[in-house]
């Protein structure tokens, strides 16, 4: 047991560090009381630090709802963010540190999303959404532009059932016009046969940008303007919110959590209407490295840290549980 | 006779009481012993950061003699609201940021605190105005964000309804990223696209800074404002200058 309040305490140092936080503000676990009385059956549990799980001796009561979900020790259910986002980084860079092609490193990357897709569905994660490609990626090379359409096309066909088995409800975000038509014919497929799915929105943004997508919010609106269904009048900050591509997210359309991996910090055109009081989270490891480790670390790091949504929480329309 | 070995039939074994409460005094005594470590290494750190910081704004290290400042054309940063209430220390931070040789600087905060006391008190800015020459001051709050986009769709809307833009009745009507970039401008809202964003205070997100800016914009979290340190701005100087944008492709 001791072991296991060493191990978080470390973790607290390592994800702070590997926020956008610098070590200055690393602030030492406020000192616990020693003991005290719960609710376990023996009567004593032993406390950890702030965030760590009460390890106590004998079984915890635990409700029902909590038993339908098997979350990581320290982490808990009612802290978790219900919309997490991340900005896939560093595939590329993967490979050419192992003398790979990019294709490999893709390869690899996509193996992780299937992981992070796993466990947001075990861990009750309402909606992930995924920078998958973006309109400046058109620019890579051929071949490469070439290998990720059809990685997208395999992954979209051979998951159908799965996704269809564990509940997953897909939402494809971006201008899809660009895409190759085969891609664009699963796509629709794909979002109309998991369209009754409700345990997880899976959101992939591919030839998405995020100015584009305030730009045909703000197209629509127009149009409906000229139709005569809204009047200029009637135009404000929650009506352009209602045209965005993520509103397909109906219950928790803004992220409360952005994972970007590769220690870059930038959110690189990525839902930038959305992000406005998102929790940014930078990790190190390159995409294809991060792993379920790693994405504890990161929830552990959402956690503790202090969220603020400033004098307009009703009005900006951030998502509430 | 009888009841008293009754009674100590109830009592339970001394053994039996004392076991749970010496391992939770074990227990716990560990705990404040990894706790004692973890404090200590905190403020190892801590000092460490103090000490690199005092030498780094002495400039006694050499690699941050040259911070390579052209490509910083306009730096950005978000103040939690709570703390921008704090204008000497934004003031002190503005003065810094002169001498290191920034040209352009918005500040932002949600409620606009900084707008209000800021404006009210040009005269106590680095070289006494908002605007000048060596350095110019953007001032934003919340209303300059997501509300400036709605201002921006509602003014195209009217020069949709007047044909200026939607000529023909049948077609599509074709707003472009440079259409609403030049409409912000037009209406009051526009302004450059920060190159770096520093945050200050407990939060790790940019409070509504406008979004429409935020593209390529590299985000560092600075701590809070009270323990602002002229080297920790240096060092994020420092590290922005080193980085490297592909633009994704």
């Amino acid at each position: 047991m001791l072991g296991t309040m060493q191990f978080r305490t470390h973790l607290t140092a390592s994800s702070l560090r590997n926020g956008i936080t610098n070590p200055a503000s690393f602030r030492a676990p406020p000192l616990p009381a020693i003991v005290r009385k719960s609710k376990s059956r023996s009567g004593w549990a032993a406390f950890s630090a702030a965030d760590a799980p009460i390890a106590t001796f004998g079984r915890e009561e635990r409700d029902d709802a909590r038993d339908s979900i098997s979350l990581p020790p320290g982490l808990r259910q009612e802290a978790l963010p219900k919309h997490v986002a991340f900005i896939m980084d560093g595939n590329g860079r993967w490979a050419a540190e192992r003398e790979l092609p990019p294709s490999a490193g893709h390869q690899a990357g996509y193996k992780t999303l299937q992981l992070m897709v796993e466990l947001s569905v075990k861990w009750g994660i309402r909606v992930l959404t995924v920078f998958a490609f973006s309109t400046e990626n058109w620019l890579r090379p051929k071949l490469e532009v070439d290998f990720l359409m059809t990685l997208l096309e395999t992954a979209l066909k051979d998951n159908l059932q799965d996704f269809l088995r564990e509940g997953i409800r897909i939402c494809i975000i971006g201008d899809s016009s660009k895409l190759p038509k085969s891609v664009q014919e699963i796509a629709a497929k794909l979002e109309e046969s998991t369209s009754n799915n409700s345990k997880l929105d899976l959101l992939v943004a591919i030839s998405y940008s995020g100015r584009t997508d305030i730009v045909q919010a703000c197209k629509k609106i127009s149009q409906k303007v000229k139709n005569g269904v809204l009047k200029v009048e009637d135009i404000d900050e929650s009506l352009v919110a209602q045209e965005l591509e993520t509103s397909c997210a109906a219950l928790y359309p803004y992220p409360d959590l952005l994972i970007r991996t590769s220690g870059e910090l930038r959110l690189s055109n990525f839902l930038l209407w959305e992000m406005a009081y998102t929790e940014l989270y930078f990790a190190q490891s390159y995409w294809p490295d991060f792993g379920e480790k790693e994405f504890v670390e990161a929830l552990f790091a959402f956690q503790r840290r202090q969220r603020r949504f400033g004098l307009r929480r009703q009005t900006i329309g951030v998502n509430q549980p | 006779m009888k009841m008293s070995a009754k009674m100590e039939n109830a009592l339970p074994p001394v053994s039996k009481y004392h076991q749970p409460l010496l391992l939770r005094l074990v227990l716990g005594l560990c705990w404040w012993m990894v706790h004692i470590l973890f404090s200590i290494q905190h403020v190892v750190n801590q000092i460490l950061q103090a000490v690199k910081s005092y030498f780094i704004s002495i400039l006694l290290v050499q690699r941050y003699w040259d911070l390579q400042l052209h490509k910083l054309r306009s730096l950005a940063i978000v103040v939690d609201s709570k703390e921008a209430r704090n204008t000497l220390k934004v003031k002190k931070l503005l003065s810094w940021l002169s001498r290191i040789g920034v040209k352009y600087v918005t500040l932002y905060d949600m409620e606009g605190i900084l707008k209000k006391s800021l404006a009210e008190s040009q005269g106590d800015l680095p070289n006494g105005i908002l605007h000048k020459d060596r350095m110019m001051i953007e001032l934003l709050s919340f209303i300059d964000s997501k509300e400036g986009i709605a201002k921006a769709a509602s003014f195209l809307c009217n020069k949709y309804l007047r044909d200026e833009l939607g000529n023909c009745e049948g077609k599509d009507l074709s707003i472009t990223e440079s259409d609403i970039s030049d409409t912000l401008n037009v209406i009051g809202f526009g302004g450059p696209e920060p190159d770096l964003l520093l945050v200050y205070g407990p939060v790790r997100c940019h409070l509504g800074f406008p979004a429409w800016r935020l593209r390529y914009t590299e985000i560092i979290h600075m701590g809070s404002l009270n323990s602002m340190k002229y080297g920790d701005i240096l060092t994020a100087l420092y590290e922005f200058s080193k980085k490297k944008q592909n633009y994704g492709t």
